[in-house]
Formats: C-alpha cells, structure tokens, sequence
C-alpha cells in the first residue's frame, strides 16, 4: 500500500469514528443531552396563587374576617455574620420577637443558617433589610390574619405550615380557597435574562383562590360566641354549641362552639378536639328534642291529636329493656294528653306514638318503625348529609329492618332521639321545617364571592328541596312546641307579642359500651318570630362536659333563653300589634 | 507537464465553507456580543462579530485568489525567508512578553498573539506556512541528492527547524492545539518524504517520548489530558456544553438562530465552539454534510499530493493537507469528547483572521499546485530521471 494511501485510509477511518461518535450523541442519547440542556436552559417559576380570603356579613356588606399578610422569617449565616453588630442591631429591632439566643447562633458557623426570627412584620423586616448587614437575610412568607381574633375559629378551621386548610371554611373549601398555582417557565441565557428562542416557553398565570363570603353575620356570631362564654362560667360547664339559621332559607346565621382557640397559634390547643365544629362534624344523641319529629309523624299519619290521651305508667318494657320516664311525679300517671307527653317529655307517649304508627295500642310493629323511618330519615334528613358546603359527619339512623339487637327497643329509643348518631346541622335543619310549614331547604352559610372588592351573591335558589310534613301538621306543631315551651317558662322571657316555641332534649352517653346516667349531654332547640307569623328563627344550643350530667331544661334552656333575647333584638323580630 | 485547470473542488469547497461560517457568525454573533457585554462591560454592537468576519472572509478570499494567482516558485523564493519570520516573530513575541509590553497580547500566561493598534496576529501561523514551504523544499532537495539518510545534511537542519517550531509553539506559547497541528505537518511530510520506514519510526518514537515529558513537566497539560475525568474543571464544563449543544441539535437541529447554547453556555462559541454550535443548529444531518464537505476537501489535497509528480509540490500539498486535517480532526474530536480539548480552530468556519487567512492562503495556494498534476499517479519509487526531464521541460515551457 503506498502511503498517500495509508493517510487517506487513516482519514476516512478518523472520519467514520466520529460520524459514529456524532450518532451517539446527537440520535442516540439525543434525549440525555435536551434535558440536561433544559436543565440548565431553563428558569421556572412557581407563580403563586393568592389564598382567598373568608367574609362574614356585616349587615349587607361582607367583610374580611380571615386575610393574607407578608411575613418575614429571619436568618442568620454564622459564618458570615458579624457577632457584635447583628447582635447589636437585631436585638434593638426585633426586641422580644427574637426566637434565638446568640450563644446558640454562633455555637456552629459551619450550619450557615440559623433562624432567629419568625412571623417579622414588614416595618422590623425593612428595618433589618436597611441595616444591609452580611450573613443576614429575610425570607418572605404569606401568612393568615385574623383582624377578628378568635372569631369563629372552629367555624373557619386554619391553614398549616404546608399552606393547606385545615378544618372548618379553610379546610372544606380548602381547593377553592386555594386557587391554582401557575407556572412560569422560561429559556434564558447564562446571564438568567429571558430569552424569545426555544420551545421550552411555558407561561400559566396563577388562579387566585376564590374569597369566599360566608352568610354568617359577624356581629351575631360575635355575640352567640360572648353569650356561650359567659354562660359556660354561669351555668358552669366547658363545652357549648349553638347554631343560628334562618328556618325559611336554611342559611346559617352563626355557628359557634367553645372554647374556640386562636387560629393565628392554631398549635397552642388541649387536643385536637378543640378544632372540632361540633355542630357540623360530631353526630350525637340530640334525645327528646326528637320527639317533635316523632309526634309530628304521628299527626301525619293521623293516628294522634294534642289532646289523645294515652295511659302513662311510668315505665314500660320493650325487648326486656326498661323505657322510663325522666318526670316521674305522680300527676303524670294515668291518662295524658299527647300535649301533656311533649310538655313532660314522656318516653311512654312517644313509644305510644310509635305503636299507634304500627297501628297497635301495645306492640311496636314493622309499618311503625317503617313510617317513622319514612319521616326521621327520608323526609327530615337525620342520619343523612344535609347537603351544606363544610365538611359534616353523616350520623346514622337505623333502618327499619336493620340486623340489630332489639330493633324494636332502638325504635323505642329513638322515638326520644337516643339510639341513633346526627348533626346538630341534620336536627336544625328538619326542625326548621317541622316550624316552617314543612319545607325542607337544605342548609347553606356560603352566600357568594368578593371579586375585585364586589360582592357577587351565590346564583343558588334556595328553594325547598321537600315537604317534610303538611302545613296543617307544621301549625299544630308550631303549637305543641309553644305549649312544651310556657311549662318550663321560668323566668318570664318570652314577651307578648312573640311567637318562642322549643323542646328540650337530656341525652344519655354511652359510656363503656352502656347508657351512663353520670354523664348527659343537653340539648335545647327553639323557633321563634312575630306571634301569628312563621318563625324568623331557629336556634339550637347543645351542653356538655366529660363526666358531667348536663339537663336540657336546667342547662341548656337557660343559655336559649339568653341567646333567644339577642337574637329576637338583634334581627329586629318585631312583636305583634 | 501542462498547466490544465485547477481543481474546483477546492474551491467550491473552501468558498462554501466560508460562507457557511459567516452564516453562523451571522446568527449567533449578536448571542456573542450579548454575552461578552454583560461579560466585560464590553460595548460590541449586535452585528460587530459578522462584520469582523465579513472583513476576515473577504480577505480570506482575497489571500485565496492571491495564493492561487501568485506562481509557486515565487512563494518557494520567499518560503524559506518566511520560516526565519515565523521564527523570529515568535522570539520576539517571547521577548515582549517577557518584559509585558502590551504588543504581546496573553491569556493565562500564554502569549500567543501580537495586538497591534487592534490588529491581532498569530506567529504560529506563520510558521506553519513557513515550515510547509521549508521543510518540502528541503526534502526534495536531500531526496534528489539522495541524501536522506545523512544526518548534517538533512536529519540535522529538519530536526532544529522543526524542533524550534516546536519549542516557540509548545514550551514558550504554551499552545498545545498549534503544537499538534506542527507535529501533524512535520510528521506527515516526514511520512510521505520517502525515508526509510525505519528512520521514520525512530522519530515517531522520539516525538512520542518528547511529548510524554512535555506533559508529564506541565500540570497545565496534565489537566487537560485528564480533562474527561476532572468534573469540575473549566475544561470538562466546556465540553459537557458542547455535548450538549451538539446532542440538543438532534436529527435535524434546531434551526438556524435559535442556538440556546450560544447564549453563553458554550464557551468560545464563535471560535473553537463553532462546530458544536453547528450541531445544535443543524443537527446530525447538518454536521455529517460538514464533515463530508471537509473530507472531501481533505481528500482532493491528498489526490492532488500524489498526482503531482514534483516531490516539493507534493510535499507541499501534504503539508496543507495535514495542516487542514489537524484542525478539522483535532477541533472536532475535541468537541465531540473523543479527545481532551485543545483549542485549535476549525478551518474556515471558526470567527478569527489569522488562521483563517493563513488556512486560506494554504488552500489557494493547494489549488494552484492542483493545476500541475499528472495523469498518472506518482509511484513511492518515482524515477528521479523522469522528475528531472519534467521539471526541466516545464522550466523551459515557463520560459517562453
């Protein structure tokens, strides 16, 4: 081979390995090399969508009881950090908000970051910022406020350190609220300035969270909050609950529980119970309070009047559990009127009303517990989501035929609203058509949206969803329940002029698996308006302590009646000329 | 022998290749200014790096016509002065550089160029031409007088000029890429001078000793052989980045203008990057034409070299040829990762005067000796009677 030939040889071997060389790179590991490319091509930004903000009414106009605020998280770099004058400076600008002790700070240089300040406003942070010292910088983070304190806390729940809505309004709207984060992805050149070439542009604006408006008034829940407090020192027990609802729209009013806890330190509470809104999210044993649900049944299927009587013994047996009467005087006994049994809360007459359902005098029958069945679950909702916007438990209500011990006993029970698990929310709601001539309305407390500061109503119709009961058998409930109401009228509230009508309920709590007379929770529910109108109000109060035996008409009516005053006045429910 | 025409491959060849780095310069050069700006707190108008190579490209062709037009015996006459140039230029810039006068223009510690009133020159350029011209002519001579075994008359004179090249270039300059692209002219006219295979293994093995002490005693040079392991060295960055220009290029590439890698990423992307820049522009298919058009350039001088039957025109041809083919396989396999970098122009289509007026006087002066060939190859053995009676007719023909 001559040597012309030998170079030209060498050539095209050289050329070929780095055809091959160029194949490998370019098709071969084509993808590889675009990533590592956009790797470092490419700036991406997460554009952060604005959490919304939550109103509360103040007569017609919302206005902002949970916001946003810039926050400031202070760092120091120990390394690089002047000790004396950081030290110096920090201490006259964050005073008692610094979190660090220097000593600690400046133990280790090697850990670079040390945070000695949390949750800094914005004039200390400009402060700091201004002071441009080495080694210290500031990290923006938005933060909730609450410009009402501990207003509605259990109603409105938290967000979390991860930015997620936690309980109550925050954590049932917690999607809406939080809207969508865009993104922002763009080519750029070494020097980070955004370039026009390549296909890697990506630009999705941020969806900012919806401000939602609660129709919760926030004067009205202000002081439901105040009464419930000052009445757990009054009548001296830890826990209350009340709700507030319009009975002729279903729209909640307020919602309150204490003790509440303070959102802006969600952490600092006993348990995690205290988060808890109980007249959402804990299904309980309302007791009597039903029996205005069972009597209202009765009438409906015409197997009872006012005035029927019954023969009260005390104490009657149903699957060999013993069904007493909680009133035992001896007034009581022999023949009463069913107004009677409501008035005295008999556990005989609304077992009676049971049998009649069945069409027997002794015995409860399949056709009874499928009526009553009928009424408390499918027509007034208990045992079943009511439909509102925040999270709420389900409860449950035995079916007729349900593969229980004793169904005939648990129908008994539930007769006086014991063996079976509801809402506060599930009682007020059929309670509100028991009064309201029977119309259902499913209950609501988002009344619409603030965009760019306006007001914009939700387009729901807030139209019944069913008829519960006849308007006939609403009146004559309307009736009963005002009658049940004067006899444990002590104190003289009720002025003329005013319709107040409301049951009492005393709960029994099953305590290590059996009903424990040591601990009782009680419950009062009432309806009340202009005389001869239809209420313009329903209220539900519920009572309880561990371990405490708390009575419907010795605790929970007392704190009605006090609630009832502000209401009546609040709403400006005018009395009857 | 009868002048016919020329070969036009060449010259379509490097005419193209021109214009197709002006077109490159032409869409990344604003990405360079950009950078260099925001860089140096330069002030480079968005067209200032095409028009330079506007202006280096038309003079290019200009050196290319002249090279071509300019007989080569008038370019023998002045060769050997231009290798006592080359060599005085270098020692002279040493000699600057040594006492920083600003003329001498350096980077790192290496000075490698003149600056004068903002015209930069290169002396190993002029060497390289210098040493193709030098080292044909004393070849030829030795050959004719059979006396390529002497030591005092050929093996002494070819090894001091070489090795001084070599010495400027490698030890003073610090130019490791212009050091391999000498050796590769020395070694290839050494190659195809005709001495025995023996004499041309010893010297191989002579330069492959000087080289591994030449590494071995710089840790610069040792940095950059080891340069595919060394993550975070400067060198390695340099060749991830054109890896990944070249593989983002893909298939087809991403069109011309939308360089992302010229923003910046890849250094030197006008100059010893362009062929990376070029791979992400125009991907696969772009670069393979490239590298043909190049191949087939390099393999008309190497044609052209063994149908030339004076052995000072061959010789000539293969030193531009192995001049060329050093820059293009050396500059490529670089960026391509197959060997450590380097920093050696690719001919042609790299942003830079000198070397591109001096590849380009080569090439037009290649084009020249192509209109001198032969029908028939040269054989290894060519008669020297037979090279006589032709020299001396075309002598006398260039007479009348």
């Amino acid at each position: 081979m001559s040597r012309n030939k030998v170079l030209k040889i060498g050539l095209l071997l050289v050329m070929a390995v780095i055809v091959t060389r160029l194949f490998c790179i370019q098709i071969l590991e084509h993808e590889v090399w675009a990533e590592k490319a956009a790797a470092q091509q490419t700036r991406q930004n997460v554009l952060l969508a604005k959490r919304g903000e939550i109103y509360m009414m103040d007569g017609d106009e919302p206005v902002a009881v949970v916001m946003n605020a810039t926050v400031y998280t202070v760092i120091v770099d120990p390394m690089l950090a002047e000790r004396q004058e950081v030290e110096k400076k920090m201490n006259e600008v964050l005073g008692d908000e610094r979190t660090a002790e220097w000593d600690d700070v400046f133990a280790d240089k090697t850990l670079r970051y040390y945070v000695v300040a949390k949750n800094v406003g914005r004039k200390k942070a400009e402060a700091i910022a201004e002071a441009d010292l080495t080694g210290v910088w500031l990290q923006a983070n938005t933060e909730r406020v609450y410009p009402e304190g501990t207003l509605g806390s259990t109603l409105l729940g938290f967000v979390n350190a991860e930015a997620k809505g936690q309980y109550g309004v925050e954590g049932s709207l917690n999607e809406e609220l939080s809207g969508k984060d865009g993104l922002l992805r763009t080519v750029k050149d070494i020097n980070n300035v955004a370039l026009s070439i390549g296909k890697d542009q990506v630009k999705i604006p941020a969806e900012d969270g919806k401000n939602v408006v609660l129709t919760v008034d926030k004067t009205l829940q202000h002081n439901i909050e105040r009464i419930l407090e000052e009445d757990t020192g009054k009548i001296g027990f830890k826990n209350m609950s009340a709700v507030v609802m319009d009975p002729n729209s279903g729209k909640v009013l307020a919602m309150a529980n204490v003790p509440g806890y303070d959102p802006a330190n969600y952490g600092n509470v006993g348990s995690a119970a205290d988060y808890v809104n109980h007249v959402l999210e804990d299904p309980y044993e309302p007791a009597s309070v039903c029996k205005t649900f069972t009597f209202a049944t009765g009438l409906e299927f015409g197997v009872m009047t006012p005035e029927k009587t019954f023969t009260n013994t005390g104490e009657i047996t149903v699957d060999n559990w013993p069904i007493r009467n909680v009133e035992q005087g001896a007034h009581l006994l022999g023949a009463q009127t069913m107004q009677t049994a409501l008035n005295y809360s008999l556990n005989t007459g609304s077992t009676q009303v049971l049998r009649w359902l069945g069409g027997s005098e002794t015995d409860i029958t399949q056709t009874g517990r499928e009526r009553l069945y009928e009424y408390y679950h499918d027509r007034f909702g208990l045992g079943e989501l009511t439909g509102i916007e925040l999270y709420e438990a389900e409860g449950v209500v035995y079916g007729p035929n349900a593969d229980i011990f004793g169904i005939d006993s648990t129908y008994a029970n539930m007769t006086f609203g014991q063996n079976m698990q509801v809402t506060m929310m599930q009682v007020a709601a059929a309670f509100s058509s028991v009064v309201n001539g029977g119309k259902y309305y499913t209950p609501w407390i988002v009344a619409g949206e603030m965009k760019n500061g306006e007001f914009i109503e939700s387009e729901e119709k807030r139209e019944p969803v069913r008829q519960t009961i006849s308007q006939e058998t609403s009146a004559t409930m309307r009736e009963m329940l005002y009658n049940t109401r004067r006899t444990w009228r002590t104190n003289g509230t009720d002025k003329p002029g005013y319709y107040v009508g409301g049951k009492t309920g005393t709960a029994q709590v099953i305590k290590n698996g059996e009903y424990s007379m040591d601990e009782t929770v009680a419950t009062y529910i009432g309806a009340g308006g202009t005389e001869g109108e239809l209420p313009s109000y329903v209220i539900m109060v519920r009572v309880w302590e561990d371990g405490k035996t708390a009575r419907g008409e010795g605790h929970a009516l007392p704190v009605f009646n006090d609630l009832k005053a502000y209401v009546q006045d609040y709403l400006r429910v005018k009395a009857k000329e | 022998m009868r002048k016919h025409k020329s070969d036009r491959i060449i010259g379509v060849l490097t005419v193209g290749l021109l214009a197709l780095g002006l077109i490159i310069i032409y869409a990344i050069g604003p990405m360079r200014a950009n950078v260099t700006n925001a860089a140096y707190g330069t002030d480079y108008s968005e067209n200032y790096f095409f028009l330079q190579q506007l202006r280096n490209v038309a003079l290019a062709l200009i050196v290319f016509v002249l090279a071509f037009r300019v007989p080569y015996r008038v370019v023998r006459k002045w060769g050997k002065m231009l290798i006592v140039v080359g060599l005085g230029l270098c020692a002279l810039l040493a000699i600057f550089a040594a006492i920083h006068n600003p003329v001498a223009s350096c980077e790192l510690g290496a000075c490698r160029w003149f600056n004068i009133a903002g015209v930069s020159l290169q002396p190993a350029e002029v060497l390289k031409f210098g040493l193709v011209i030098y080292l044909a002519g004393l070849i030829a001579e030795r050959k004719k007088e059979e006396k390529l075994d002497s030591w005092s008359d050929f093996w002494l004179p070819f090894t001091i000029v070489s090795g001084l090249s070599l010495l400027f270039v490698v030890v003073i300059q610090k130019d490791l890429g212009t050091g391999v692209s000498l050796m590769a002219i020395i070694m290839a006219m050494l190659f195809m001078s005709g001495v025995k295979m023996r004499y041309f293994g010893m010297a191989l093995g002579v330069v492959g000793l000087c080289g591994v002490l030449a590494i071995v005693s710089s840790p610069h040079r040792m940095e950059r052989l080891f340069t595919f392991q060394a993550e975070d060295s400067s060198d390695s960055y340099h060749i991830e980045n054109a890896k990944i220009a070249i593989g983002t290029g893909g298939f087809m590439g991403v069109g011309i203008g939308n360089s992302v890698q010229a923003t910046g990423y890849l250094p030197e992307s006008i100059n010893d990057s362009v062929f990376a820049i070029m791979g992400e522009t125009f991907g696969f298919v772009g670069l393979v034409i490239v590298i043909a058009a190049f191949t087939t350039l390099l393999l008309r001088l190497l044609r052209a070299a063994n149908y030339l039957h004076d052995t000072e025109e061959s010789l000539v041809m293969i030193g531009i040829f192995a001049w060329a083919a050093a820059h293009v396989v050396v500059n490529i396999a670089s960026m391509t990762g197959l060997i450590p970098l380097t920093g050696i122009t690719l001919p042609l289509l790299s942003y830079g005067g000198t070397s591109m007026l001096f590849m380009a006087a080569a090439l037009g002066l290649a084009l020249q000796l192509t209109c001198w060939t032969s029908r028939e190859p040269r054989t290894e053995e060519d008669k020297r009677g037979q090279e006589k009676i032709e020299r001396t007719a075309r002598g006398a023909r260039r007479a009348v």
